[in-house]
């Protein structure tokens, strides 16, 4: 159909659409209007992609000076597939309706091997691709840097966007990692020996080279033709390479020095904590080295690489890994902390010192994202609660906005079970963690589930080892096999092969009828990655508050960092984070408004409001006050009741008019006002 | 005594049933127990109404067995020949145990269909009770001919019967038991050995090499449950077990089953991540699982996790082999086998499948399989056997066309055969609403006069009524002396029904002033067979005379 959104024509690829579909596209076209970020919140399932690109293209195509190119990062490779799939139907509906060949040219990156059509990425109108070419600055300076200023970024799935920035601008350092530069280095130093004796004068060439310095960059960057890169910090593009590690051999000699001290600092025999000043104080005390030269060592290091041609750079990953970590830690004197731990927790016994340089900022890695690109749009279907995103990533959005999902019959039904049948308080919190009674009460939870559910089960855990451990106390307990009784088990394990194995299996039981149940973890591969769509997953439980570990180290220290920086409390993120990985778990069952499915939340805490608050508004509307405290028994008896109503015949009458619309029902002014209902402005 | 074809498979002497001696015979398809002295049996059942057979513990002053049967009646014979007593009852218990299932399969069968007919059918569940409960024939009259029909009717229903798959479950059912004294018992039925073996086929193999050359049948499962196999939380340590390679060739086989990958790329964890980061960047996650200093603790919930996986999968893998098979010779698709490459773009149809709002879209097509074929004209023509054939030109089709509009053209009536217009009129006269041959268009007024509690009475008493006219009439011509013992069983069957049923059934639809007609039909049929089972007696007895 064709629809007017605001005055913007918009080909939307199906003869029906969703009333949150419609309001969706009317808040992005405000966005774009305005020439800012975003920040939407939808439900999966209800055609998020296709709305996205419906508009975004529209736009393009009606005013081509103002947005000259899509770039659209999703997070799997399913996902990216996804979404091409999706535009290449957009693309032949407009072929088909307009009548002219296609002049849209759409390009998806979706694995390192083709990461060589630097140029065409230029020319497209379209970009797919996953968040590391945008959010990686090891990745970004090959591939985005050039991409045009006037572009729409789209951050799919984004729940996780913080985590992604983090993991880009952190580094780790074993003795492995030593051992490996110090070959590196030691290649490096026989190669400029060997081009010494044979072609001096590259050498040459590469010294007069540094002396005019990285102006070229620098100029490149004045006039907006680059993506800042955030290793490249901006003053060093106006200074000439110091005069120290200016000769290759020299830097070379500086490399193996820095390396020195690197391996100095991993003998340690308890834990170090300080901050990237006091480490740079220290540095300069026990080696001279100074900050300055540091700050230059990422580039002097390319520099070199190219100047000795070599080819294959993944040889020098250690060394590259090194020079990067100096540049890093001589240019940020805040947002990163550096750990030394000359063991793990668990194996006190067993030296394995690690040295963490970690971030705690997400937004040093996003800030030349939201800098260079005109909007940029946030979305996923669990981004609750909305205002948290642009505060841990340092922007302005101007619209913010949670879409609920319009539903003709109810297809979810969350259940909060915070009680067994004996009363006993269910559980994942520390002090009960280990006692049988509740544990006992979730694997009766399961049973009583796997006897009434039909088809597949999914229950998540707070971790791998809790899983591990009440895996065996329902084995010792016999409570596995009665479960046997009713759908035959599949686990998640550690190994990645494994788990695809488990889960293929698990889809086939589920397809001939036996039925089955996958226990699997919060945070997982399978959580954040693996859709259960129809009987693939009739209902979900979430064992436990997944809270992330908190006794990490470097997880305090980003508390830490976050309440001074940003006066977030350590409790709000850390429930903010639980939160959403909770949400993202029990999300995986509903893909549609076809779909169906029961999400038990089997732990008395969710009932507290800062818990269900912070839940995505398309779950928590859906809560009722009878459903806060349940028993296994009582929850039972809800979900055989949802379970026997969602088994009725549901037809596309039933949704027509309510949850789905010709294009003259979108057009009544009735309508109108209600969808303008849908969007919940923050 | 027994009938000269029987064959006698095994007689013990000396066996006491209800305290009385007597001999214990084991024949190919009953057991039977005469008293001494007696020739002829006391006891005798079936091995198909065996349901199973129970022993005395070793070490119990009495040795017995008992026979438990499908009916839930028991008969416990008491071995008592001193010396040999435990050494017959191990005979008797042998035979049976290789006898009983042969005739349980067939019984189960027989049972299971007769089950699923009233079930899936109400109208024969009701002839049922009316007939069978209320004992107007028997249960085995009634099924005479029908499970012979289904049988015979049927055959590919029965020759391709699903195969029957394994409870993920049958582990559990042998949880031991503690007998009192410090040790355990499982029980093991010929299923659940069934189960262990289809899903296990190392411990097959296992029994196949020792059993029962090395070891008995009963040492072999006794260090089954004693094994580290059996209990998926025990490490493997001991090396001289027999099922320490099972475990092994088990993680061989989990591993291969890895390797191979999946076939659906949407649940490739693998291949999920566009890129992980390069080693030594990112947040380090807590401590990985796979140190290999893990405690013993740690490594064997693993293990029992890694179980779980492989049982529900070979679970799943026993289920599912003979549709595996089955497909596998049926891809007879006009691609030739070299063609595997041109597979449809698995991952392709995947996400179309995934992406798609069924919903949006305008109309719901039916969905369709494209076909996808390398070799379309082998296809078209497929293999065609070379032969010459009958085909019609073209040419013939014309001119046959050319000849039926010819005859058309020509065609006229011939006047002089049609009705007149008298007889013609009082035709139309009998065949409109109201005429003569109309009338019973009014008894659709049957259906509200009459309430309809009694319209099912009277439908059940039609279907009741029909089948033992169907048995009746089937007994002729009575040629057999069998068939005239049935049909005088059966002309009292009828009567009996006429007694029982319809006559309380007429008295009560007079009581509540409905027309008697409604039975007319019904009483019509009885005197239809009761006057031609007379006319067959007269005939019989002048024959006789």
């Amino acid at each position: 159909m064709k629809l007017n959104i605001e005055g913007l024509l918009v080909y939307f690829p199906y003869d029906y659409i969703y009333p949150e579909q419609y309001s969706y596209m009317l808040e992005l076209k405000r966005t774009l209007d305005a020439r800012g970020h975003g920040v939407l919140e939808m439900p999966s399932g209800t055609g998020k992609t296709i709305s996205l690109l419906s508009l975004i293209v529209a736009y393009q195509k009606a005013s081509p000076l103002e947005v000259t190119k899509l770039i659209y990062c999703s997070r799997t490779v399913p996902e990216i597939e996804k979404v091409v799939e999706e535009l290449r139907k957009l693309m032949e509906y407009y072929s088909k309706q307009t009548g002219e060949s296609n002049n849209f040219m759409a390009l998806a990156l979706s694995s390192r091997k083709n990461l060589c059509i630097h140029p065409e990425l230029l020319h497209a109108n379209i970009v797919v691709y996953s968040y590391h070419y945008l959010l990686d600055p090891k990745i970004a300076d090959l591939v985005s840097k050039e991409l045009a200023k006037k572009s729409v970024v789209v951050f799919d799935e984004a729940h996780n966007i913080d985590n992604v920035c983090i993991d880009s601008m952190s580094v780790n350092i074993t003795r492995r990692t030593l051992d490996r530069c110090q070959g590196n280095v030691d290649t490096l130093h026989n190669a400029i020996q060997k081009i010494k004796e044979t072609d001096a004068e590259k050498l040459k060439m590469e010294y007069r080279r540094l002396v005019e310095g990285l102006k070229e960059a620098n100029v490149a960057r004045e006039t907006d033709v680059y993506l800042a890169n955030p290793v490249l910090p901006d003053e060093i593009l106006k200074e000439a390479v110091p005069g120290t590690i200016r000769t290759a051999e020299h830097f070379v000699g500086f490399l193996k020095r820095f390396l020195e001290y690197l391996k100095s600092r991993l003998r340690v025999h308890h834990v170090v904590q300080e901050s990237t000043p006091q480490f740079l104080k220290d540095i300069f005390d026990k080696v001279c080295i100074d900050r300055k030269p540091l700050r230059f060592c990422s580039e002097r290091l390319q520099s070199l690489l190219r100047t000795l041609e070599i080819a294959d750079i993944a040889d020098f990953s250690a060394v590259t890994l090194i020079s990067n970590f100096a540049t890093l830690v001589s240019t940020y004197s805040q947002g990163f902390t550096i750990i030394i731990e000359p063991f793990e927790d668990r194996t006190p016994t067993i030296a394995n010192p690690v040295l963490h340089f970690s971030c705690m900022d997400p937004s040093i890695a996003i800030k030349p994202v939201f800098q260079r690109f005109q909007s940029v749009i946030i979305t996923s279907g669990t981004l609750s609660p909305l205002d948290i995103y642009p505060r841990i990533l340092d922007f302005r959005p101007v619209t913010m906005a949670s879409f609920t999902m319009t539903l003709a019959r109810t297809c979810l039904c969350p259940l909060i079970v915070g009680r067994g049948n004996d009363q006993v308080a269910l559980s994942s919190k520390f002090e009960t963690r280990e006692d049988f009674a509740v544990i006992r009460n979730y694997g009766n939870l399961l049973l009583e589930m796997s006897a009434i559910v039909p088809d597949g089960i999914v229950a998540f855990f707070t971790s791998y080892v809790y899983m591990e451990n009440i895996v065996a106390s329902w084995y010792e307990q016999g409570i596995l096999e009665n479960i046997q009784r009713n759908k035959l088990i599949f686990i998640e394990t550690p190994d990645a092969a494994e788990t695809s194995m488990a889960l293929e299996k698990y889809q086939e039981a589920c397809e001939n009828g036996r039925g089955a149940i996958l226990l699997s973890v919060a945070r997982g591969k399978v959580s954040e990655g693996i859709d259960f769509v129809h009987h693939f997953g009739r209902a979900v439980i979430m064992f436990g508050v997944p809270y992330v570990y908190t006794q990490s180290r470097i997880l305090k220290a980003r508390l830490e960092y976050l309440r001074d920086q940003f006066q977030i409390r350590e409790n709000d993120f850390l429930t903010f984070d639980a939160m959403r990985h909770a949400a993202q778990c029990v999300g995986r069952v509903i893909r549609g408004k076809t779909d169906y499915g029961i999400m038990i939340f089997a732990d008395k805490r969710y009932a507290r409001a800062d818990k269900r608050g912070k839940l995505p508004r398309w779950i928590q509307e859906h809560i009722n006050d009878g459903s806060l405290n349940l028993t296994v028994d009582e929850t039972v008896q809800l979900s055989k009741h949802f379970l026997r109503q969602m088994a009725q015949p549901f037809r596309q009458e039933d949704q027509l008019g309510l949850s789905l619309l010709t294009l003259e029902q979108l057009e009544s002014e009735e309508m109108l006002k209600k969808i303008s209902q849908i969007a919940h402005q923050t | 005594m027994a009938s000269l074809s029987e064959e006698v498979l095994l007689v013990v002497k000396k066996v006491r049933q209800r305290k009385q001696d007597g001999t214990l015979y084991l024949m190919a398809e009953r057991i039977a127990w005469g008293p001494e002295g007696k020739d002829r049996f006391s006891v005798s059942h079936l091995y198909a109404d065996i349901r199973c057979q129970k022993i005395s513990p070793d070490g119990k002053a009495k040795i017995q067995l008992q026979l438990v049967l499908h009916t839930g009646d028991s008969t416990t014979f008491h071995f008592s020949n001193d010396s040999t007593a435990l050494k017959d009852r191990e005979a008797a218990k042998e035979l049976l145990q290789q006898l009983l299932p042969k005739f349980k399969k067939k019984a189960n069968k027989e049972l299971e269909e007769k089950n699923r007919m009233l079930q899936e059918d109400p109208v024969l569940f009701q002839l049922y009770k009316d007939l069978v409960v209320s004992q107007v024939i028997s249960a085995d009259e009634f099924w005479a001919n029908r499970l012979g029909d289904t049988n015979h009717a049927d055959p590919s229903l029965s020759n391709n019967k699903q195969e029957v798959g394994i409870s993920g479950a049958f582990l559990a059912d042998i949880r031991p038991q503690t007998d009192g004294c410090n040790g355990l018992r499982y029980n093991l039925t010929a299923d659940i050995i069934e189960s262990i073996f289809r899903t296990y086929p190392t411990v097959k193999q296992k029994y196949c090499e020792n059993v029962p050359h090395n070891l008995t049948e009963k040492e072999f499962w006794t260090r089954f449950f004693q094994s580290h196999y059996f209990h998926r939380d025990r490490i493997n340590t001991g090396t001289q077990d027999i099922f320490s390679e099972c475990a092994k060739q088990d993680e061989k086989g989990l591993k291969s089953m890895v390797v191979q990958g999946v076939k659906n790329p949407l649940v490739d964890l693998l291949s999920l991540e566009d890129k992980t980061l390069d080693e030594g960047y990112g947040v380090c996650t807590t401590a990985s699982t796979s140190n290999p200093n893990r405690t013993v603790k740690d490594s064997s919930n693993s293990a029992i996790i890694k179980r779980f996986n492989h049982h529900s999968a070979m679970v799943l893998a026993a289920g599912s082999i003979e549709l595996a098979q089955s497909s596998e010779t049926s891809s007879t698709d006009g691609n030739s086998r070299d063609s595997d490459f041109f597979q449809p773009p698995v991952k392709k149809v995947r996400l179309q499948e995934t992406m798609e709002y069924e919903d949006l879209q305008g109309e719901n097509r039916p969905k369709t399989v494209a076909l996808n074929l390398k070799k379309s004209d082998r296809y078209a023509h497929g293999p065609v056997p070379l032969q010459s054939q009958h085909y019609t030109t073209s040419q013939e089709i014309i001119n046959s066309v050319n000849n039926i509009r010819d005859e058309m053209l020509n065609y006229k009536p011939n006047l002089s055969q049609v009705l007149s217009n008298t007889t013609a009129s009082s035709a139309i006269a009998a065949l409109s609403s109201g005429g003569v041959l109309m009338k019973a268009a009014t008894q659709q007024a049957i259906n509200q006069m009459v309430p309809s509690e009694v319209q099912g009475e009277l439908k059940h008493l039609y279907a009741a009524a029909g089948e033992l006219l169907r048995h009746f009439w089937t007994c002729f011509p009575v040629n057999t002396p069998f068939l005239e013992e049935k049909v005088l069983k059966m002309k009292s069957n009828l009567e009996r029904f006429q007694m029982t049923k319809l006559c309380p059934f007429q008295e009560k639809i007079q009581r509540q002033y409905l027309s008697t007609n409604l039975t007319g039909h019904l009483e019509e049929m009885l005197q239809a067979a009761y006057s031609k089972f007379h006319v067959w007696q007269t005939r019989r007895m002048l024959r006789k005379t």
